[in-house]
């Protein structure tokens, strides 16, 4: 999950991603893109699969799964967090 | 194509696909020049004012005054985006929406300057409850 400190939506999100963990035992790595360069450079080094899905844009939140490439971008309801998580 | 354009006169700064025929600051006619982004970027640093988050506030409110949209009632949600609009000011140079990552291609980035263009985007086109990205702008209940 690549997430902004004063992004509203990504606090937003983030009971939801506990949520998600407390219930599934997932565990979502929380990579804070504002104020971590090494974070910023690796969310913009998945551009190619971040921008069909979010407008063309590095949106935060943007929940990434690496093993399959599926993004989801932005505050979602639980049910689309949950089903993306879990695919 | 945008370019950005700068009055020989009194180095104000214009953006866009063609300059001003008439400088809005110093009122001299057929004044600019085509600058590079790095010009641009040199001579803004120099003539930048400062600017707080409460005037800022202030201008953004009396910016969507007459327009079709607001600043979010939500007072909560709208100081922690002017802090993330300073911070990223202060951190990155330029005023970017804390909601979208920059790129580091700056022409590219302008687009996500506070405020940027959200009528175009699919976020606030054609939506009754539109708003820009990061929720800093909301359409008026009646616009």
């Amino acid at each position: 999950m690549f997430h902004g400190r004063e992004c509203p939506h990504c606090k937003n999100m983030m009971p939801l991603v506990d949520k998600l963990e407390r219930e599934t035992g997932i565990k979502l790595e929380k990579l804070e893109v504002w104020h971590n360069e090494k974070n910023a450079d690796l969310m913009r080094s998945y551009r190619e699969i971040i921008f069909p899905v979010c407008g063309g844009q590095l949106r935060t939140p943007t929940f990434l799964n690496t093993e399959n490439n599926e993004v989801i971008c932005g505050e979602v309801e639980y049910r689309k967090l949950k089903e993306w998580a879990t695919k | 194509m945008k370019k950005f354009w700068r009055c020989f006169v009194c180095n104000d700064i214009h953006y866009g696909v063609k300059p001003p025929e008439i400088c809005p600051t110093c009122m001299a006619k057929n004044a600019y020049l085509e600058i590079t982004s790095e010009e641009a970027r040199k001579v803004s640093s120099i003539t930048q004012t400062e600017i707080n988050k409460e005037r800022f506030l202030q201008t953004i409110e009396n910016f969507a005054e007459k327009n079709e949209f607001q600043v979010n009632p939500d007072k909560e949600k709208v100081l922690m985006l002017i802090d993330g609009v300073f911070n990223n000011e202060q951190n990155q140079g330029l005023k970017y929406c804390p909601c979208r990552l920059t790129t580091k291609d700056f022409v590219e980035d302008l687009k996500l300057v506070c405020p940027c263009n959200f009528l175009i985007h699919e976020t606030y086109k054609d939506k009754k409850d539109g708003e820009c990205w990061c929720g800093l702008f909301v359409r008026k209940k009646d616009g």
